[in-house]
């Protein structure tokens, strides 16, 4: 046995006694009314913008309170602010785990920040549920790292369609990269490579920028100077829309390729108003989530849905889209609670995790499934491209296997 | 007598505080005492602040970026050189030591807001620093003890056995923090009574006196630099034990700027009052999320402290303490 | 090999540098004039600038045109100023510096926690004063905004200065900046000269977060924290006790850092903080008054 393995089973040890002393009989965390589930989102800090993620999510799940909750119990959502700081990150984890005493982390946001607390959890055997960031890493590393698994697909996966696609409609383009300085841009562009293949001569510039830089100017328009055709935006939306504005300065319109973190219809429109409509037209992007401020969904149920949901429960800015990304990450939890019986365990809710086949989620495209196995840990795998056009997105072509 | 009296009473504080030491994680829960683990990290790098900025007039804004040094000294050493954490302690004191003394040396010929905001620029510009060599500080990911260095982790099972004695991960954080905390008080009491303290309020006081009596003004300078380096230093360690992870967005200049309302709050010139500082620091801001974790409220309620502190003690808990207890030791010393 | 090397290229990025030094040189404008008017440096500034450009676009969302909200908050971000002087900073006029510096830190959390507090976190934008169409000449792109954005900075300092130098109101400021107990003396409210520093202080800031929000195409809560360095960096090489210098030395930062960076591929784009750093230590040991900065006498 390795020492490690040793040290584990040691921890594991502790955590039962601790269990046994505290006199409970079921699962930490569930009670014969209440699920107790906690995460961490950065509330405030440079990355405060992606509260809605929680926000959705705790909205949803006080819509299926009033409902009654999943087998006579209600869903309570804790979410504290880790100002996207690793280290409070840590601290707050273990404030749910040993003082809250949760019974599963859901829907914690960040790349590093969920970095900072998977060993621990995975030590002490405390599901790290539904990871609120794109890093392949929380889906591939699965055999070392079992009680943790992601929800959106992998930013690797999504360059490496835009990638694919390139590849296949312009094989003559010039490829230019803005790339944010971390995993999450690092990531974009190896999918990238990956997906252009023999091609990835394409690419003749890779401009990065830091979250603390103030602008990209000199990025875009260096971009420029290297004559690229087609300009990959591998930037969160505050850097996106600059792009556009810069290029549109430099008199520059390239086809634009945006990722999904930045494409949400309020970015866009940003774009346009700072620029005009000819800047953004032509634009790609992937797309999984229906987009509330679409006409195109203004009558769909899923959409309807999150509306009155919002209206409801949460009372925020109802065309915010990281907020139906928090109510469908919700929506899955409550199917794979479900799933895990009348009595929920720990391993129980992993195991439900780790087997799911969700066909009826409101607020994702038609046609996406949320499914998993135990060798599938990326519930999310499929998306569609789609196109911005006169200030719409429209999705064409099949559902891609965004693997 | 009196003197007797006055010995009796300092044997009587020291006693409390150890006291307090000990007793204290079993008055308060398991989680908690990672709470007052914390503080002890901000008191020891505000302790070390005060000697530089309190004793000897040098205002830094920089000393978050010298945690930072501490930090990643330990987390590198762990990771890539397979040292045990708490081992690495003295050697991110040194690491850190050294770049503050580094940075006393511009330091020389600036005073006043240029100081600041030169150790202000410091203190920005770390994260930028730390994300370039990423070789050595991971990059953007930063160093994860748990998963890049497992068996370095001193209590990843959950208990620590020291010298036969059984504790939780929890109470040993804080006893180690603690502990290295109380020595650190005592040195810079020492250091602060001595020769040298005297030297730092000479220099504080009066620049052109003290060069016209013969201390050297640069040496001096240095010195409080580098010694304050190695108290951020040993806090970064102690942070980067606790935490069990190093990145660049836990040592922004929002770091450097609680050290400094730490130190202003406890009361420059006070090291008794470093503790109400640390206090301070490490629990304001939580206790504000309960008051309301509407966005936005606990800062606002965390800046509203501040200015209410500054505004009612100008001078800092310490200089509370002074004015309490001057009437008191007054009385112990005077004659009848 | 002069031909070989790219001089529209060149051209362009010092264009850029103007472009990016404009932004921040409003906000060093506002640091300097409450320097020179306290002798204290405000950290709150950029704070306070962002709540001016919230309150801009509350006022144009409300149906002002983007001038009338202009000036509104202008002239709203100046009592604020001189409100927060007189509540918040007066009480410690007579403390150590330290004291006052350690209130404008918590001014930092308490305005920006009140931003967050009164608007929700998203991405907004402000209405371009100037078009971004852009104008290309020899093959160098810019656009109007990039030239409003230096005219109108220049144009503050300019009305300072004839402020300062041809009103009674300016040269008491002075006097109540550079020697207190004289001007008392002579009957000068040194006080409500403080608050008046604060308050153009603050009208300044507002000027310049109205100018960098649609200069950075997008705002948030966090508008002004990268900018803030570099405004410092901008105010210091400029000399910290002129407006003027304070544009200067920011044009001239915002060139410096991108030339640097475009052109030392290891500084690239990854370490242009602490290019600013290196530049702030520079100018302040080889000439800490600045480049337009009147040397302090000091008297011992």
């Amino acid at each position: 046995m390795t020492r490690t393995t040793h040290l584990i089973l040691c921890a594991l040890g502790a955590l039962a006694l601790a269990t046994v002393a505290s006199g409970a009989a079921s699962e930490t965390g569930i009670t014969s009314s209440q699920v107790l589930i906690g995460g961490t989102t950065p509330l405030s800090g440079p990355a405060s913008a992606y509260q809605s993620v929680a926000k959705g999510a705790a909205a949803y799940f006080r819509y299926i309170d009033a409902k009654g909750g999943v087998n006579k119990r209600k869903i309570k959502y804790v979410y504290k602010d880790d100002a996207y700081d690793p280290s409070k990150t840590a601290d707050k984890t273990r404030e749910l785990v040993q003082q809250d005493k949760v019974f599963a982390i859901f829907n914690s946001l960040g790349t590093e920040q969920n970095l900072a607390t998977r060993a621990y959890l995975n030590a002490i055997k405390v599901p790290q549920l539904f990871v609120a960031s794109g890093a392949t890493t929380f889906g591939k590393d699965y055999k070392q790292y079992p009680w943790t698994i992601g929800y959106q697909p992998n930013y690797r996966a999504e360059g490496t369609i835009y990638g694919r696609y390139v590849a296949k409609t312009s094989p003559k383009a010039r490829i230019g990269v803005l790339y944010q300085n971390d995993d999450y841009g690092k990531d974009l562009l190896a999918g990238l490579r990956n997906g252009l293949a023999k091609k990835a001569k394409l690419i003749v510039s890779k401009q990065s920028y830091d979250v603390e830089d103030p602008d990209v100017q000199s990025q875009v328009a260096k971009l420029k100077a290297a004559k690229v055709s087609t300009l990959m935006l591998f930037a969160t939306p505050k850097f996106a829309i600059q792009s556009y504005v810069y290029a549109h300065k430099l008199g520059w319109k390239p086809t634009v390729y945006v990722n999904a973190v930045s494409s949400a219809a309020n970015i866009m429109g940003l774009a346009t108003a700072g620029t005009n409509k000819k800047q953004t037209e032509g634009s790609l992007s992937i797309v999984f989530l229906k987009d509330p401020t679409d006409a195109h969904w203004a009558k769909d149920p899923g959409v309807k849905l999150y509306r009155s949901i919002m209206k409801k429960y949460n009372g925020g800015n109802p065309n915010d889209v990281y907020a139906v990304y928090g109510m469908s990450v919700a929506h899955t939890f409550v199917a794979a609670l479900k799933k895990a019986g009348k009595n929920p365990t720990r391993a129980g809710i992993m195991k439900a995790a780790t087997s799911l086949n969700v066909t009826n989620d409101p607020f994702l495209l038609p046609g996406i499934a949320v499914k998993t196995s135990s060798t599938d840990h990326f519930p999310l795998d499929q998306a569609k491209l789609q196109r911005y056009h006169n200030g719409h997105w429209v999705s064409f072509g099949g559902l891609f296997r965004v693997r | 007598m009196r003197r007797g009296l006055g010995i009796a009473v300092w044997a009587l504080t020291a006693v409390a505080v150890l006291a307090l030491y000990l007793l204290a994680p079993h008055l308060v829960s398991d989680f908690h005492s990672r709470d007052l683990a914390q503080a002890g990290v901000f008191f020891i790098a505000i302790v070390g602040l005060n000697i530089l900025t309190g004793y000897t007039g040098q205002i830094s804004l920089g000393h978050g970026a010298l945690m930072a040094v501490g930090g990643y000294t330990t987390a590198a050493l762990a990771v890539h050189e397979h040292w045990r954490d708490v081992w690495t302690i003295p050697l991110a004191g040194i690491a850190a030591g050294v770049v503050g003394f580094l940075i006393g040396l511009p330091a020389l010929r600036l005073s006043g807001i240029y100081l600041a905001l030169a150790t202000f620029a410091f203190a920005v510009a770390m994260p930028s620093l730390l994300k370039k060599f990423s070789g050595l500080t991971g990059g953007g990911q930063g160093l994860r003890l748990l998963e890049q260095a497992p068996l370095q982790v001193t209590g990843l099972s959950g208990t620590v056995t020291v010298f036969g004695h059984s504790t939780t991960q929890n109470h040993f954080l804080y006893y180690l923090t603690w502990g290295i905390g109380l020595v650190a008080f005592v040195i810079a009491w020492l250091i602060v009574r001595g020769r040298l303290g005297r030297t730092f309020r000479a220099v504080r006081d009066s620049e052109v006196a003290a060069a016209s009596v013969g201390i050297d003004l640069a040496r001096t300078k240095t010195l409080a630099f580098a010694i304050s380096g190695v108290y951020a230093g040993v806090a970064g360690a102690l942070f980067a034990i606790q935490a069990e992870i190093v990145n660049p967005l836990s040592f922004t200049f929002l770091l450097s700027i609680l050290l400094l309302v730490g130190a202003v709050v406890g009361g420059l010139g006070s090291l008794p009052g470093m503790v109400v500082g640390a206090f301070f620091v490490e629990y304001v801001p939580d206790l504000s999320t309960h008051v309301s974790s509407k966005p936005g409220v606990p800062d606002f309620i965390y800046g509203a402290a501040i200015i209410l502190v500054m505004i009612l003690l100008p001078t800092g808990a310490g200089g509370l303490l002074r004015r309490v207890a001057r009437p008191l030791t007054t009385r112990l010393y005077l004659r009848p | 090999m002069l031909l070989a090397f790219d001089w529209t290229q060149l051209a362009q990025q010092i264009v850029i540098g103007l472009s990016s030094g404009g932004v921040f040189a409003t906000l060093a404008v506002a640091l300097v004039l409450i320097y020179r008017s306290t002798g204290v440096v405000n950290f709150a500034q950029g704070e306070m600038a962002m709540f001016s450009t919230f309150i801009a676009w509350s006022l144009v969302h409300h149906g002002l045109s983007y001038w009338a909200a202009f000036f509104l908050t202008v002239a709203i971000s100046f009592f604020g100023g001189v409100g927060i002087e007189r509540v918040v900073i007066k009480p410690v006029e007579r403390a150590p510096v330290l004291t006052v510096v350690i209130v404008t830190l918590g001014l930092f959390f308490l305005v920006n926690g009140a931003a967050r507090w009164i608007w929700s976190p998203e991405v907004r934008s402000l209405p371009n004063a100037f078009s971004t169409r852009p104008i290309d000449v020899a093959g160098v792109a810019f656009s109007i905004q990039d030239l409003g954005t230096i005219a109108v900075s220049l144009g503050a300092v300019g009305l300072l200065w004839l402020f300062f130098r041809f009103t009674k109101l300016g040269l008491a400021s002075r006097a109540a900046a550079v020697n207190p107990e004289a001007s008392r003396l002579v009957g000068v409210r040194v006080s409500w000269m403080l608050a008046l520093g604060w308050g153009l202080a603050a009208a300044m800031g507002a000027v310049s977060g109205m100018l960098t929000a649609p200069a950075l195409a997008s705002f948030d809560q966090n508008l002004m924290q990268p900018v803030l360095l570099y405004a410092f960096a901008g105010a210091v090489l400029g000399g910290l006790d002129s407006p003027l210098g304070a544009v200067v030395g920011s044009l001239l930062l915002g060139v410096l850092i991108n030339l640097i960076g475009t052109y030392v591929d290891w500084v690239g784009t990854d370490l242009r903080l602490p290019v600013a750093l290196a530049v702030i230590l520079g100018v302040l040991l080889v000439k800490p008054t600045g480049l337009f900065g009147r040397a302090e006498v000091v008297r011992v």
